[in-house]
């Protein structure tokens, strides 16, 4: 299953990077204003077709791109029970603090786990290339994050568990 | 001869112009301020700030006959610069009102070959062509807005003073006629139509995957309409012929500008500028003016910090990564890698504009670039690199995937 | 009196909104012509495969390919085709029979494969299959074939 990680990965990379074609653009609808089109979605024609990378099923990025930012959503792989609360609970706490993320959304899309929205104020700021690689280490680093979390959660229940019952057995 | 190099500024350049003997140059580095440099020594050094404006300005021409600078901006105006003496004598640049009436914010402004009019293309989906008044000394403007069906994204002007290209958002590149009667004398028949009243459409066009045409351009001549899409394709129009369309494997180019008849300068996401050549029978990629083959730093390198990268300055490779493990808690171990910030072409972000520099005997030999990354380049059009794009995107990719 | 004004949504009756379908030129063919250009494809298709030929096979499916509304059952037989032939591929051949692809191939082989990986149903799909195809097809296509995609309005 790991081998299909790379071309994953490469695939999202690819695809953001043509996503990331960010320019200046101002509102067409109110004077005056300047807003991430994705998210005004005022007039149609700003907008881009939206494009899914997944992996299995379970596992899926969803790039919704325009003229002057794009929307970027993860679906994380949730096996069981507990990795559904833990992964909850992470994207929960970093979507709390999004305003130093930057380049975080504040809720999910419909059926995802976490959405970026990056503008061209952000790529005017940061490197694109360096984005890109930001947003393919979140990638990787979650996953790992999800299965230390589920380990660690583990081995402390059994020592609990343990602790507590060898009274019982003495 | 190398490109030269200007980092005017941290910040983006939406938009630069030179003076016409190339002294000075009119900048907005993203803000609401024209910042005028002066050329001193081989540096460029501010000497002038225009504010006037409320909002972003988009976009700056400076017309080399007369004088005077026509600045456009997101909030809906336009102002025309001339250079007068104040009450101490001093020289100063005054603004001049604009009536644009325009809804909506200003995207792209272009001084008529003449210089008697300038063309302002908006978000109001329509383009303000102005003209002087001098009963009340102002510039009025007439709109043309018929086929236009969302913002304007560039324009550019037919030699005869008349025609004017538009690209918009709507996907479409159009020729429109900006014959204004009491300003313009009748024009001779081109090959894009005569007898051409105002707000005439001379021809219509698209790329066939659509997309938002982000620069448009006439040929010197005013034969051939060149455009450029969002769907990384270049299209040649001579009128009477099909569309001439180059698609490409690069990002999309932004702005374009013709270097002779037959040949033209692109640049846009791909942070370096591609000339391409043809005739009306087939147009293709020549080469870029950048080098990118040359690693100007140990970037391509990528074995790690164990690799042995060039010679001088302190063994950069290894010394970097431990100084940024050091100070900054960065290690090569964990991900993208420390050399790697660096592009390999000489703009680090895309470049938003490029125009004629300096022109000999009808042809332009240099070009000055501008961009996202604040750097001002001016290039020599005949250094072509025939090695090939590489795509920048598919050089980094590789060699972040382990 | 209409008491329901409030409700009326607006933005239908504003003559300056640009429609979808004003973005695109609309596919010339009707849509019983479309379904049976799909089916005869889906046959030559067939008898490609049985020869081996998987380029050929490939030219014709990518071949003015069903767009636009009103062509679904088209679309959907279009894309079950597709999918058998980049199964039975295997992953050596795939750098050679894109480079034989023309452009405009290569841009729908794209549009395909996205679509292909944005579908919820996993029956016949395999995950890695298309990520391979899709890798290959970027190096030789460049990000260039992925603008096209997102730009291009005839959704397949």
């Amino acid at each position: 299953m790991s081998n299909v990680l790379r071309p994953y990965l490469a695939a999202v990379r690819s695809t953001l990077t043509a996503a990331l074609t960010l320019e200046n653009f101002s509102s067409q609808v109110v004077e005056r204003h300047n807003k991430p089109e994705i998210e005004a979605g005022g007039s149609r024609e700003v907008l881009l077709n939206p494009l899914v990378i997944s992996r299995n099923e379970n596992e899926r990025v969803l790039i919704e791109p325009s003229v002057n930012s794009i929307r970027l959503s993860i679906k994380i792989k949730q096996a069981d029970e507990i990795e559904r609360i833990l992964c909850h609970k992470f994207t929960r706490f970093m979507m709390q603090r999004a305003e130093s993320f930057i380049v975080l959304r504040r809720k999910p899309v419909q059926g995802y786990d976490i959405s970026f929205l990056i503008t061209n104020t952000h790529s005017e700021t940061m490197l694109k290339h360096k984005i890109v690689d930001f947003i393919i280490q979140f990638m990787e680093e979650v996953d790992k994050e999800i299965s230390e979390m589920k380990l660690s959660l583990n081995a402390r229940a059994r020592i609990v568990a343990e602790s507590y019952l060898t009274a019982f057995n003495a | 001869m190398a490109p030269e190099i200007y980092n005017l500024a941290q910040s983006p350049v939406s938009s630069h112009a030179f003076s016409p003997d190339h002294s000075q140059v009119a900048v907005s580095l993203n803000t609401n301020d024209v910042q005028i440099f002066s050329k001193q020594g081989t540096e460029w050094v501010s000497t002038d700030t225009l504010s006037e404006h409320d909002k972003l300005i988009t976009s700056i021409d400076w017309a080399s006959s007369s004088n005077r600078i026509v600045t456009a901006s997101q909030d809906r105006n336009a102002y025309v610069w001339q250079q007068t003496a104040d009450a101490d004598g001093k020289i100063v640049w005054k603004p001049t009102l604009v009536l644009l009436r325009i809804n909506r914010a200003a995207t792209h402004v272009r001084w008529s070959p003449k210089e008697d009019k300038f063309a302002v293309a908006s978000g109001a989906r329509a383009i303000a062509v102005c003209s002087f008044d001098p009963e009340n000394n102002w510039w009025v403007s007439k709109l043309l807005k018929k086929p236009i069906r969302s913002t304007v994204l560039a324009i550019d002007w037919h030699p005869n003073n008349v025609l004017l290209a538009a690209g918009s958002a709507d996907m479409k590149a159009r020729v429109l006629s900006a014959y204004i009667k009491e300003v313009d004398e009748r024009p001779s028949p081109t090959i894009w139509g005569s007898k051409l009243p105002f707000n005439t459409i001379c021809g219509e066009f698209t790329s066939p995957s659509g997309g938002w045409v982000h620069t448009v351009g006439f040929s010197p001549s005013g034969d051939a309409l060149a455009f450029a899409s969002h769907d990384s394709s270049v299209s040649i129009v001579y009128p009477g012929s099909p569309v001439i369309n180059i698609k490409l494997p690069t990002l999309p180019f932004v702005t374009l500008t013709w270097t002779t008849e037959n040949s033209l300068v692109a640049a846009g996401h791909d942070c370096q500028p591609v000339v391409f050549s043809g005739a009306q029978d087939g147009w293709q990629v020549v080469g870029s003016l950048d080098d990118t083959s040359a690693a100007k730093s140990p970037v391509g390198s990528k074995s790690g910090y164990g690799g042995s990268p060039t010679v001088g300055r302190l063994n950069a490779g290894a010394f970097a990564t431990f100084r940024d493990a050091d100070s900054r808690g960065q290690s090569s171990i964990a991900g993208s890698g420390s050399g790697d910030t660096k592009l390999l072409t000489v703009h680090q972000n895309t470049i938003t504009s490029v125009r004629p520099y300096e022109i000999h005997g009808g042809q332009v030999t240099k070009v000055s670039t501008s961009g996202v990354d604040g750097n001002l380049v001016i290039w020599n059009t005949d250094e072509v690199m025939t090695s090939g794009i590489a795509s920048l995107t598919s050089r980094l990719g590789s060699s972040q995937i382990r | 009196m209409d008491v329901n004004f409030r409700k009326i949504d607006i933005d239908v009756y504003d003559e300056d909104i640009l429609h979808e379908t004003e973005l695109y030129d609309s596919d010339p063919r009707d849509p019983s012509q479309v379904l049976s250009d799909a089916r005869q494809k889906q046959v030559a298709v067939r008898t490609a495969l049985a020869r081996s030929d998987i380029v050929g096979a490939l030219s014709s499916i990518l071949d003015s390919p069903p767009y636009g509304p009103g062509v679904d059952e088209a679309k959907d037989l279009t894309l079950q085709t597709l999918l058998t032939i980049l199964n039975t591929t295997k992953a050596a051949e795939i750098p050679g029979v894109v480079k034989a692809l023309s452009q405009d191939e290569q841009d729908t082989l794209m549009k395909y494969l996205y679509k292909g990986m944005a579908m919820p149903g996993w029956g016949d799909i395999s995950g890695s299959v298309l990520l391979g195809w899709h890798e290959k097809l970027t190096e030789i296509a460049g990000t260039g074939c992925i603008v096209r995609v997102m730009t291009d309005r005839r959704l397949v």
